[in-house]
């Protein structure tokens, strides 16, 4: 099935780093704009169905050893849900946790001039 | 799925020849009074005991109904206290039942004599009278390594001492501890008990803390039955500070503190984690799949539902049949018969993993 292009708004609409929800093509998205760059996300937690538009984008505490400083980082990187606090990598939808198991749908986004566009199918 | 229903068939596993039938892995030898363990002392200690009347520390926090919480025929009748005679206990546990091996655990509470120094003392006096009064006795006999939890150095070093004497197959703690064993202060413990290749058990008992987090119940029956509210606070906090991670070889068996609870933990701790995971970024993997690849449990005090076939729904919950031993808990009054303790519903392959298969290769046991 050909993807449609949806106009979701102007790039000055979107806050870096605070998700908006997007009614586009009978579904809601979160969208969110990191710099230049947006993400477009189901707007469904896989869990219990929060709406992800609700939580936050910010960073996630960094793999290490036992014993040894937690760091933060990825910062921008990870969507949290409102809700149970599951984590989604913006990039893939991947929960942090089991990521071949849970996964949100992702749309790919682009700017044309200063408009923002989602395709969906 | 569990394997529930195949004919008893001869296991192989491990290239060890099908000699081994029945292990116990739990079962209680005391020291009739600190005179069997004076010889174990050093001058300075035997003057201390002496001068103070100092006896044998007790695990035991309750009365409990049965003096010595011992079966009322296992009172040996040259006068000593049930578990303290390694020749009637051959006769009445391991003769009578045909075991092949059996996994001595000695409740001398170490840890809870707060004079540091002579806790010291009294885990390597311990561990010498298991080796001279029983080890040395009957080859089917296993020790365990008592350590004094207070002092991890201290423990960690005795581990070491007696790792080269194979005939001690665990390090032994006991569940309810002042903190959890998790913790990093002791980790010590478990760094040597995986340098030396041995597992560590966590037995039913201990002291130092109301017994369960909501303070003191009244009986003993509460004691007994809620001892798994201990067993899964460690098991939580062992998988949780990433003890695993650190020590990939480590493992742990669950002694008298039963295995029912343990699919409610892992889907629990399984579904925190999930929302929680940036507070142990340690963890690479699920907590329930530390706990089956790392943990065991024994089965007495065996847990016994009306319909026998719920705890073969319990055992497919855990996934594997390599988790369960059995133990009897001999001479205690809620010891479990080898015989008639596993229901009928748990047979073939599965019967004898839990009897046997699954402790000889936990704890390294071959033909004898």
């Amino acid at each position: 099935m050909a993807l449609k292009t949806i106009d979701i708004g102007s790039v000055d609409d979107f806050e870096a780093g605070r998700p908006r929800r997007i009614e586009a093509g009978g579904r809601a998205l979160m969208v969110v704009r990191r710099d230049r760059r947006f993400f477009a996300l189901r707007d469904i937690c896989p869990h219990q169905g929060a709406p992800l538009s609700a939580g936050r984008v910010d960073g996630a505490a960094l793999p290490c050893r036992p014993g040894e400083e937690i760091s933060y980082g990825r910062l921008g990187e990870i969507l949290t849900c409102p809700w149970h606090g599951w984590q989604f990598d913006l990039e893939t939808g991947r929960a942090l946790v089991e990521p071949d198991r849970f996964r949100v749908r992702v749309y790919p986004v682009s700017v044309a001039g200063r408009r923002v566009v989602v395709k969906m199918d | 799925m569990v394997e529930a229903t195949a004919e008893f068939e001869t296991l192989t596993t491990n290239g060890r020849k099908p000699g081994v039938t029945l292990i116990d892995a739990d079962v209680h030898n005391y020291p009739d009074s600190m005179d069997e363990l004076m010889p174990h002392l050093s001058k300075r200690w035997q003057a201390y005991v002496k001068q103070s009347g100092f006896t044998i520390p007790s695990v035991s926090i309750y009365p409990k109904l049965y003096a010595q919480a011992a079966r009322r025929d296992a009172w040996p009748p040259n006068g000593k206290r049930p578990g303290a005679d390694a020749e009637f206990s051959r006769e009445q546990l391991l003769d009578t039942w045909g075991i092949d091996y059996a996994v001595l655990n000695p409740l001398v509470a170490v840890s809870t004599v707060r004079n540091i120094d002579l806790a010291n003392a009294l885990q390597r006096a311990v561990n010498e009278w298991t080796r001279e009064a029983w080890l040395d006795a009957d080859r089917r006999w296993r020790g365990s390594i008592v350590v004094n939890i207070q002092d991890a150095d201290a423990a960690a070093a005795e581990i070491e001492r007696l790792a080269t004497d194979r005939r001690f197959v665990q390090v032994l703690l006991l569940v309810r501890s002042y903190a959890p064993y998790g913790r990093r202060e002791f980790r010590p413990i478990f760094r040597a008990a995986a340098a030396a290749d041995l597992p560590v058990g966590i037995h039913f008992g201990g002291g130092g803390n109301p017994i369960t987090a909501s303070g003191w119940p009244s009986y003993y029956i509460e004691d007994h039955t809620g001892m798994s509210q201990a067993f899964e606070a460690q098991v939580i906090s062992l998988v949780c500070e990433g003890v695993f991670e650190e020590l990939p070889s480590a493992r742990v068996a669950l002694i008298e503190g039963g295995f029912a609870w343990l699919p409610a933990l892992m889907w629990r701790l399984d579904k925190n984690y999930r929302g929680l995971h940036a507070e142990v970024p340690w963890l690479r993997r699920l907590p329930s799949e530390y706990i089956l690849d790392h943990f065991r449990a024994t089965t007495q005090p065996m847990e016994e539902p009306a319909d026998a076939r719920h705890l073969l729904a319990i055992l497919d919950m855990i996934g594997r049949d390599n988790f369960l031993m059995f133990a009897t808990d001999y001479p205690h009054w809620d010891f479990d018969a080898p015989d008639r303790a596993l229901p009928r519903v748990i047979k073939g392959a599965l019967r004898q993993r839990i009897l046997a298969a699954n402790a000889a290769d936990f704890y390294g046991l071959e033909d004898n």
